[in-house]
């Protein structure tokens, strides 16, 4: 080809990208975003701020230890099931998993004093008891992304002689000293954390949002710009918009959860000091010994790699590995790069441990 | 012999917002990293929770004294109404599973092994 030729396709191939996207751009204010959830599901538990969902079976046999899922709790779980192809949940049905999941909603004013016990122990700990009476399994792998992650850790070391069969958690800090941007928000010199509990009775979904989005100031223009770069492709397009509303979707928190990890985790640093207490017993991350792994992304801007990597020498477990994929804090789980790095090295090491 | 990226318009804003991005994330994140910032603001939030504070006080008032329930009041019916829940759903868990929705797809078996 002619080095003429090869500019003309160029510019031809510019100028079809130019119209789609004016073309596309239309089309894109003109329609409502996806609707995120791509499995179907009953609900099992709908109480206050706690959810709890057991996932239609996809094939006719199914591994003998159910999975449940726990989502962070700023966050909502359809992250984890977006749409056909692009689903953790999907995924995991279509490998013969039993799959449950612990989502959230907002809390309501009169949820202001669920804390950390509440999460923990009737949440976590009560979703474990309804995924044994709904199997008819005492066993569980429990899987745990970000503060979810968190509260599996403290619910394993709370109940290291009842399970869970596994272990796994995704981005999940330990060291909440070393979240440099978090400690400097929450320094105790200028933030009153009882001051914002006690008048407002939660963290405000607004709040979470703007700290999320302060730790990339640039973040959401590029994104922006990117979208608009690329309005001519429609996979982009439907993936940006997803991820879009799922990011903006923030939960609230509920006041008494918010001050104890303000508190607890943020200012004590109690899992890496040892000082933290749930229901007054302590969580003594060490007594954690079933099979553990920690999945963590090299890029993660939100859980550094900093806060996330001493988990793994605090673990108890001597069948434990940690796993650094390539990724951010939400690609690692959802999306393109999940797919391919994330998804398939939970299955190799569930699958297993799973029978 | 034109460069072929140079005819896409897009190209020239593409490198410089990936530059754009990281300069200020970079700058933006160190200077909110300082404890002016922090200062600054905590000093804006707690400005407003105060308000907010005050709002809800004189609203409290403005409520009692027309005679209509207070946010507390109908907090404490929500509690009322959570406690309701909770024990629905404690009695709803005693009852057989077999009348649920569970019961109405059969049970795949729970035998499956990992691929060899």
């Amino acid at each position: 080809m002619t080095a003429e030729a090869s500019v003309l396709d160029t510019a031809r191939a510019d100028f079809e990208r130019v119209l789609q996207r004016n073309l596309k751009g239309l089309g894109y204010l003109a329609s409502p975003a996806p609707v995120p959830g791509a499995s179907a599901k009953d609900v099992i538990v709908s109480r206050g701020p706690w959810r709890l969902y057991h996932y239609h079976p996809l094939v006719d046999e199914v591994y003998r230890v159910p999975v449940l899922l726990v989502m962070a709790t700023t966050n909502r779980g359809y992250v984890f099931d977006l749409a056909p192809g692009q689903s953790l949940v999907e995924f995991l049905l279509l490998r013969g998993y039993d799959v449950f999941m612990v989502d959230w909603e907002a809390p309501r004013p009169e949820d202001r004093h669920l804390g950390l016990k509440d999460y923990v122990e009737d949440f976590v700990g009560g979703s474990i008891e309804e995924v044994a009476a709904v199997t008819g399994e005492r066993d569980v792998s429990l899987v745990g992304y970000c503060m979810g992650g968190v509260l599996s850790v403290m619910w394993s070391a709370l109940n290291a002689d009842r399970g869970p069969k596994n272990l796994a958690v995704f981005t999940t800090p330990v060291d909440f000293k070393a979240m440099t941007m978090f400690q400097a928000w929450s320094d105790p010199r200028y933030f009153d954390v009882d001051q914002l509990v006690d008048t407002v009775g939660q963290a405000p979904a607004e709040m979470l949002l703007t700290a999320f989005d302060m730790l990339r100031p640039a973040g959401r223009a590029a994104a922006n710009f990117r979208l608009v770069d690329n309005l001519w492709n429609d996979e982009f397009v439907k993936s940006h918009r997803m991820f879009d509303r799922w990011s903006n979707d923030m939960l609230p928190l509920a006041g008494e959860y918010f001050r104890e990890t303000t508190k607890e985790l943020t200012w004590k640093n109690g899992l890496i000091e040892g000082t933290l207490k749930i229901g007054g017993r302590p969580v003594d991350l060490a007594r954690i010994t079933c099979p553990f792994l920690h999945v963590t992304a090299e890029h993660d801007h939100i859980v550094t790699t900093a806060a996330s990597d001493p988990l793994i020498e605090l673990v108890g477990s001597e069948d434990k590995e940690q796993v650094v994929l390539k990724g951010g804090h939400v690609s690692l789980i959802a999306g393109p790069n999940a797919v391919k790095r994330m998804w398939p090295k939970l299955d190799s090491w569930l699958g297993a441990k799973s029978v | 012999m034109s460069d072929p990226a140079a005819l896409d318009p897009f190209g020239f804003m593409r490198n410089w917002v990936t530059q754009w991005e990281k300069l200020v994330n970079d700058q933006g994140a160190e200077w909110l990293a300082k404890p002016e910032a922090a200062q600054a603001m905590q000093a804006m939030s707690g400005a407003a929770v105060k308000l907010q504070a005050a709002s809800n006080e004189a609203t409290a008032r403005m409520l009692a004294a027309a005679n209509l329930p207070s946010r507390a009041d109908v907090e404490a019916l929500g509690a009322r109404l959570a406690a309701i829940e909770t024990a629905l759903a404690r009695i709803e868990a005693r009852l057989p599973r077999s009348e649920g929705a569970q019961a109405k797809r059969p049970a795949p078996k729970r035998t499956r092994k990992p691929p060899a």
